[in-house]
């Protein structure tokens, strides 16, 4: 399996967040993880990029700081629980994260750039911002505008050109849609199609559920923290239970 | 009388601004308002002194030895004392006043707190404008000027420099590029213990070296700092040349009032506070004002 993620728990204090939560990826799918607010979805993808570790290490000692996660998150066979998020990005498995979260004050082309920190040779480095611009042409137009001013759109855009740019291998989309209107949902699921066809395993989290299920070959329902159903886009469709408690379909 | 405006608020600007650099630096990459970064600049300066007074070490080699060590010692400081608090921001202002007087009791205890000098770098003076001047002060705002332009193409053209800016907006996201956020935290604090130590080699020969003399620098480098934009460098090297030729302003033409030049530059600072609370060159989305 290319990303076995096994009884992963999560506690902020005493809040639980992820409970025994087990799913997997294979190399060259599309796997989409599906549920309402609060399901866990994002604390998923933010565990096994590494992102809570970062957490629990910046915030030891706080109020805040009591965060026990266990579990654990093989890529490839490999353990990515202790390992620095960094070196997770090492590994070719990035985040996309929700909201894009460009940074802001930079340009867009010095975030391109910056999402090429782990490229060493300037014309690997070229291929990838034309690439990018490929998939994503609006960014090209606007390569030295400051990402802050970007609309949401293409503030989602840039973050996917963004992770792009790191060469990823395993790409985790966060909530990709969310607070766009339909006519860019429809852009971008197109631009999530392309990313596909380059070779890149996608794993995403999705609240619009109609968005993930015509992107994934198989999909996970979550809620309160664990995997309450999972299979094709038209198995889940036909479960009525599911179907009207958890899709709202 | 306009040319000695002009020219010594260029002098005061330039000092001030090497040091808001590296003061900006490690606030915005690291996060940590360090307020014993002058205190770096004043052991840089008995350094020089101990190297070039005591034992009679060529210029060159104790410049290059003062700026080394001060480097070393801001990441030991930093790694030390405030790598694994910096969340904490009250514990951060604690520890860093701590190591300030710290640095000022041993300097004390060696030294006592007499006033001690060393030689300029460059010696004599020249005439500009009809001014006279210390060869030693442009020498200041020639360096000041060619900090500013190195520090802006190493942010800005270097890879590590962008990874630096990427960093300093947001560090959780930086992770996610494969960048090794504590390792561009510890170079940061180094080049700004590289520009404290440059400060003393450029600066000290001009002033008094005593075990006080971080105090002075802190209150106008935070004033240029926080004038300019908390963690904004640009706005750090702005701030710093405002408060040199607001400074330079009030001793020549108020030369009765010139005690005061402290106090008008800090009211300066209030009324662009007032009417701009993120500093001149900060930043505000609108997401955070709500």
């Amino acid at each position: 399996m290319y990303l076995d993620v096994k009884n992963l728990n999560l506690f902020y204090d005493r809040a639980m967040v992820l409970d025994e939560l087990s799913f997997h990826v294979n190399k060259g799918e599309t796997v989409s993880i599906v549920g309402p607010n609060g399901a866990g979805k994002t604390s998923a993808l933010r565990a096994i990029a590494g992102l809570v570790k970062w957490e629990q290490d910046i915030l030891k000692g706080t109020v805040m700081g009591k965060i026990t996660l266990t579990g654990s998150v093989l890529f490839k066979g490999e353990e990515l629980l202790k390992l620095p998020a960094y070196k997770i990005a090492e590994r070719k498995l990035i985040l996309c994260p929700e909201r894009g979260r460009p940074f802001r004050e930079r340009t867009v082309l010095e975030n391109l750039q910056a999402g090429a920190y782990m490229v060493k040779s300037k014309k690997v480095m070229q291929e990838l911002l034309n690439a990018a611009y490929e998939i994503f042409p609006i960014l090209k137009t606007r390569k030295n505008q400051v990402a802050g001013t970007l609309s949401g759109g293409e503030r989602c855009m840039l973050a996917m050109a963004r992770a792009l740019q790191s060469q990823p291998e395993l790409l985790l989309l966060d909530e990709p849609t969310v607070g766009l209107a339909p006519l860019v949902k429809e852009d971008l699921f197109a631009c999530v199609k392309k990313i596909h066809a380059m070779g890149v395993t996608i794993l995403l989290t999705e609240q619009d559920v109609s968005f993930a299920f015509e992107l994934s070959e198989r999909n996970y329902v979550l809620s309160r923290g664990k995997v309450v159903a999972e299979g094709t886009a038209s198995q889940l469709i036909s479960d009525d239970l599911v179907r009207k408690t958890y899709l709202g379909l | 009388m306009i040319e000695m405006i002009i020219i010594n608020g260029a002098v005061m600007g330039g000092v001030i601004s090497i040091l808001a650099t590296g003061f900006s630096l490690v606030f915005g990459v690291a996060k940590i308002l360090n307020l014993a970064y002058t205190a770096f600049y004043m052991v840089a300066s008995f350094l020089l002194y101990i190297m070039i007074i005591m034992y009679k070490l060529p210029l060159s080699l104790s410049f290059v030895t003062s700026i080394i060590i001060t480097a070393i010692l801001a990441m030991a400081s930093y790694k030390i004392c405030l790598d694994r608090i910096k969340e904490h921001e009250s514990a951060v202002l604690i520890i860093t006043v701590a190591l300030t007087i710290l640095f000022q009791e041993i300097l004390i205890l060696f030294f006592s707190a007499i006033n001690r000098t060393i030689p300029p770098l460059v010696g004599g003076s020249s005439e500009i404008l009809g001014v006279a001047i210390l060869n030693q002060q442009i020498f200041c705002v020639v360096v000041s000027i060619g900090i500013i332009a190195i520090i802006w193409l190493f942010l800005s053209k270097t890879k590590m420099g962008n990874a630096i800016m990427a960093v300093a907006e947001d560090r959780e996201v930086a992770n996610l590029m494969g960048i090794n956020v504590s390792r561009m935290c510890m170079i940061t604090v180094g080049i700004s213990g590289v520009l404290a130590g440059l400060a003393a080699v450029v600066v000290a020969p001009l002033q008094m070296i005593q075990p006080y003399m971080w105090m002075y620098p802190l209150v106008s480098v935070l004033c240029a700092v926080i004038l300019g934009g908390l963690g904004n460098i640009k706005g750090g090297i702005v701030g710093a040349y405002i408060l040199g030729f607001t400074e330079a302003c009030v001793v020549f033409l108020f030369p009765k009032f010139s005690f005061l030049r402290g106090a008008v530059s800090l009211s300066i600072m209030l009324i662009i506070l007032l009417i701009r609370p993120e500093g001149l060159f900060g930043i505000i989305f609108e997401e955070e004002r709500l």
